[in-house]
């Protein structure tokens, strides 16, 4: 719903993401303090920046399957493996462009991730979260066993003198614009599918797909187009981590890393594109500050042992997440929404 | 005048005397280095993780004491909880570099995949108290093992048992236990295949079990393995599956040897499996020191530790590890500032040193056997040797002590 008094009489208006001066301000505000970080920050804070990034695109990807078309994923970190693998090899051994190389980390994890669309036309709830986890099992089983010359077996693939358009991304501030710039991109993108007939399906077959079905929208093929995306963005996040890394290795892509990715999905709120970038600030944001503040604790108060401390920290994060769940289990966007709608009526509680 | 004189000489005496004491205080003045202790206190090794960085802290705070107030250098540690997680240590690390740290000790799997890349420009050597593996075997690492690989360790296992306990009249019928969930432990299966095919006078692999890091229950397998007539089944593998092994053997009645590494050693599952009696005949197989009650250099650097510096990890493999790797970096550093003074260290002198400098087993109380690098590996590839610990009457002791692994090719 729209402010008192705001209103469009262009149809690019109506069809404008950013509607208000106001967002228009905020957007910019927080685009030019983005950009400006890595000169204002400490280092620490540009790797978290690229960290958050790359997470931020896979659950992007993930809020488009999960949160709008409802298909349960638990196989997210495993497609972003595939992503990373594509674009690793692709870059290294077949000396791909490095844009060229992420997009083909992209289309090889979004085939990947299809095949699991398809399973989604049959099976759904548990037993498709239970097939999504094959994912990971398949991912780790091809990746150990297919020659090592093809992905490197155990030892992975390694990156060497990366660049792109003839920057060197050998230190962590390229690496934090490169991400930058490609979760604002992923993120535009994001939106136009949501917004446009792709999104509205995934949205009716979320709420109900016999429904949608009986409507005209081809169900089978929409939970395949949901897979296909949610994994392309994944496998872009590989790729991005691979660049950043410039190693990978089987062991980086786990279930656990999978769990992660749909816990910041739900602190953030189903369905909403800017719900899951909260979610990923937030949970990496407590995940990050428990870990820069156990060394600290520990050295203040070396009696109490590190290993207390750490398990301390682990029990705080644990706790903050919990607490999310309970007192707004609709995600943290609810609470945005319900915030910005009782600042535009008020005085008026309704 | 005369009043005027002795001011004159006290003044002189006192500038004296201010002088030798700035000169005596920059005498005592020491460089202070930050080493990074990544550590894991919420991922998977989270139970061992207080013997490990409790032997760490020891050890760093004895050199501190003993060595490093003589030669002018402090070493402060801090410890950063990775969760053993690639992207957690990737995340962490730009953070840890602006404290400008020359070495620092390092977990596994997922600190080498997060920065073995990059350390060659930070210029940060990090030290490594778990066994190498194959695919990590590389020319100009910076992520360095004082352990050769599991299978190096394994192979030296193989070949002591086949010469000493068979005479060498035979191969030694071995069933390896693993897992594919783990690309170092899919590397074991790998190696070991690639050394029982090169030498089938040594040793003949009855078969390789591929199970679950944590199995419900391994009975079939091993029904099949003893059937097959296995002499001995190494389990390097993980604790879960060692503890597996011995039920499955208890459960078939069948007494066959089983060899296992330093992190599920004998002293380890002794407690799950109701007593090191039922473990009585089984090996541990490592580089490392084996930790038995023996009067050793080695046990007795330890009492030192629990006596003087608080160390309050019991006495086993984890902890003689996490000493182990402490040896190693505090002497690393000393050798390093013996040749290029304690002020302006840098990683690369540190790299520099334990490539050029062999670092004797005697300075390592007998922790590790005398270990030098070269830049071709990351682990002492020349003339590795491994340790052999049996469990006899209740006790864990030693069966061989240095013995030579045979030479390895890359596999």
């Amino acid at each position: 719903m729209e402010a008192s008094g705001v209103f469009f009489t262009t149809y690019a208006g109506d069809r404008s993401l950013v509607r208000t001066r106001p967002q228009w301000i905020a957007l910019s505000l927080l685009m030019l303090v983005l950009v400006a970080l890595p000169w204002l920050a400490p280092e620490r804070w540009i790797s978290m920046g690229y960290t958050i990034f790359i997470t931020a695109v896979a659950v992007v990807g993930l809020q488009i399957c999960t949160g709008y078309a409802g298909q349960i994923n638990l196989g997210q970190s495993a497609f972003m493996g595939v992503g990373a693998y594509a674009c690793a090899v692709s870059v290294s051994q077949w000396s791909f462009p490095l844009p060229a190389g992420l997009l083909f980390g992209g289309a090889a994890a979004a085939a990947f991730g299809s095949l699991f669309g398809i399973s989604a036309a049959r099976i759904k709830g548990f037993y498709l979260a239970l097939t999504t986890i094959a994912a990971q099992a398949l991912f780790h089983f091809f990746v150990l066993n297919l020659p090592s010359r093809w992905l490197g077996g155990p030892g992975g693939v390694s990156i060497e003198g990366i660049a792109i358009f003839g920057v060197d991304l050998a230190n962590d501030t390229a690496i934090y614009y490169l991400t930058l710039v490609v979760l604002v991109v992923m993120t535009g993108g994001a939106f136009g599918i949501v917004r446009a007939r792709h999104g509205r399906a995934f949205e009716a077959v979320r709420d109900d797909d016999v429904a949608a079905g009986m409507m005209g929208i081809d169900v089978t093929r929409t939970k395949v187009r949901a897979f296909l995306v949610s994994a392309f963005y994944a496998g872009i996040a590989g790729g991005l981590w691979a660049v950043a890394l410039r190693h990978v290795s089987v062991e980086q892509f786990s279930l656990f890393s999978s769990i992660w990715l749909i816990a910041m999905m739900i602190v953030g709120g189903l369905g909403s594109i800017v719900g899951a970038l909260i979610g990923t600030v937030v949970i990496q944001f407590a995940r990050e500050a428990v870990t820069t503040l156990g060394p600290s604790l520990s050295q203040a108060f070396p009696v109490v042992g590190q290993d207390i401390v750490f398990a301390s920290m682990n029990v705080l994060l644990g706790t903050v997440v919990i607490l999310f769940l309970l007192f707004e289990p609709k995600g943290l966007m609810h609470r945005v929404t319900s915030a910005k709608q009782a600042f535009r009526r008020w005085p008026f509680p309704y | 005048m005369k009043s005027a004189t002795a001011l004159r000489y006290a003044a002189a005496i006192l500038t004296v005397t201010l002088a030798g004491a700035f000169a005596a205080r920059d005498a005592r003045a020491e460089t202070s280095y930050v080493v990074p202790s990544l550590s894991d206190f919420s991922g998977p090794f989270s139970s061992v993780m207080p013997a490990l960085g409790g032997a760490r802290e020891s050890v760093i705070g004895w050199w501190n004491a003993d060595v490093g107030s003589k030669i002018g250098v402090k070493l402060v540690m801090k410890a950063y909880d990775t969760r053993f997680d690639t992207a957690q240590t990737a995340s962490l690390w730009p953070g840890i570099l602006a404290e400008k740290p020359l070495v620092g000790f390092a977990l596994g799997g997922p600190d080498t995949a997060a920065l073995q890349q990059r350390l060659p420009n930070d210029k940060v050597v990090m030290l490594l108290a778990s066994a190498s593996n194959g695919f990590g075997w590389r020319p100009n690492q910076w992520v360095l093992s004082m352990r050769p690989t599991f299978v190096h360790e394994q192979v030296g296992f193989i070949d002591w048992y086949q010469k000493t306990k068979l005479g060498g009249k035979r191969p030694v019928k071995v069933a390896l236990v693993t897992s594919e969930a783990s690309p170092s432990y899919a590397d074991i299966a790998k190696g070991i295949t690639a050394y029982a095919k090169a030498n089938p006078n040594v040793v003949e692999l009855v078969e390789v079990v591929f199970a679950e890091v944590q199995p419900a229950d391994l009975t079939l397998q091993m029904r099949r393995v003893t059937n097959a007539g296995a002499d001995v089944i190494l389990a390097p593998a993980s604790l879960q599956q060692a503890i597996a092994v011995k039920r499955a053997l208890q459960a078939l009645g069948k007494k066959v040897p089983v060899a296992f590494s330093m992190h599920n050693a004998p002293g380890f599952i002794a407690k799950p499996m109701g007593g090191i009696e039922s473990l009585e005949g089984d090996y541990e197989t490592q580089s490392g020191v084996i930790a038995t009650n023996e009067d050793t250099e080695a046990k007795r650097f330890y009492d030192m530790l629990v006596a003087k510096h608080g160390l309050k990890a019991p006495w086993h493999g984890i902890t003689a590890a996490g000493i182990a790797q402490t040896l190693l970096l505090v002497r690393s550093v000393e050798a390093a500032t013996r040749r290029n003074g304690p002020a302006k260290l840098n990683g690369e002198m540190i790299h520099q040193t334990l490539l050029d400098t062999p670092i004797t087993g005697a300075s390592l109380f007998g922790y590790s056997p005398d270990l030098s690098y070269n830049i071709s590996a990351p682990f002492p590839v020349y003339n590795p040797k491994v340790n052999i610990g049996v469990v006899k009457d209740g006790k864990v002791t030693t069966a061989a002590s240095g013995y030579p692994i045979p030479k390895l090719d890359r596999w």
